[in-house]
């Protein structure tokens, strides 16, 4: 009787970790994406600037969209894109969030902004009680 | 290897391209239907901001009050590192919770007002708050 030969049997592991990897680098790139729902802005940068570097769990951004002219095309939160004249619906947003267990809500401005609209979005938030803490962002790449 | 090589190269490209150097000032809100001003058990020092011009440096500061006057960030810092009361014998006037309320005008560039708020954080005061234009 003949004998058969020994088989040894290799998988080519060598394309799925090739693949592997490829997922995680995806979801770590678009995880970051979606979790920074961050609008590229030019934030002030105050010289010697003595804010913390604060990594929070249930932050919500708002993301005050800036004119040429020093006033506000629009407020962006998440998906939510909001006009000037509509500060209850931001009051409402924040409402919303704070119920989820929002904790903080973060102030990104662009420099060259009007104080009054920035003066009306912090009555927005401060307007939907609970004495939400409010950051006010700023650049730590002191760009002068 | 070289294909994970690469695959490290892109993620930390990509990771540091995403970690933006941000920080952020922590400032508390009175509750609704309490205005700023009658919240403050003391007086607030009132520290008025404007923008002189389009550039980081074109800002104007003054205290409201019977204080010095003062012109620019660097007097508000000396002034607010001068007044404040750091424990037993020092001769400040303000503890170092002392309200401080800084007030920009309605056409106040936003980083001038924040130059003066960190300019108060500097002075390590710990009640500041932005009010209203």
């Amino acid at each position: 009787m003949k004998r058969s030969a020994a088989i040894t049997l290799n998988a080519n592991m060598t394309p799925m970790i090739d693949v592997t990897f490829l997922l995680i680098v995806f979801f770590v790139v678009v995880s970051q994406i979606v979790d920074r729902d961050v609008v590229p802005l030019d934030l002030p940068a105050p010289e010697n600037a003595a804010a913390m570097v604060t990594i929070a769990e249930n932050t919500m951004v708002i993301n005050v969209i800036p004119l040429s002219d020093g006033s506000v095309a629009g407020i962006v939160v998440g998906p939510h894109t909001i006009g000037t004249n509509e500060m209850e619906k931001l009051s409402s947003i924040v409402g919303q969030g704070l119920a989820n267990g929002t904790s903080e809500v973060h102030l990104r401005a662009d420099r060259s902004t009007q104080y009054q609209y920035i003066h009306q979005v912090i009555e927005a938030v401060r307007s939907v009680g609970g004495n939400p803490r409010v950051h006010l962002v700023v650049d730590m790449e002191a760009k002068l | 290897m070289i294909d994970v090589v690469f695959l490290l190269l892109i993620y930390f490209m990509v990771a540091t391209e995403f970690r933006r150097a941000e920080a952020s000032f922590p400032m508390d809100l009175p509750a609704e239907g309490r205005n700023i001003e009658v919240m403050l058990d003391e007086e607030p020092l009132v520290v008025l901001v404007e923008s002189a011009g389009r550039f980081t440096r074109d800002i104007r500061v003054q205290l409201e009050g019977p204080w010095d006057s003062i012109q620019s960030l660097a007097e508000l810092k000396k002034f607010l590192r001068a007044n404040r009361a750091d424990g037993f014998g020092s001769g400040g006037l303000f503890t170092p919770e002392h309200p401080i309320l800084i007030r920009p005008n309605r056409e106040t560039r936003w980083e001038h007002a924040v130059a003066a708020y960190n300019t108060a954080v500097q002075s390590r005061y710990t009640n500041i708050t932005l009010g209203k234009p």
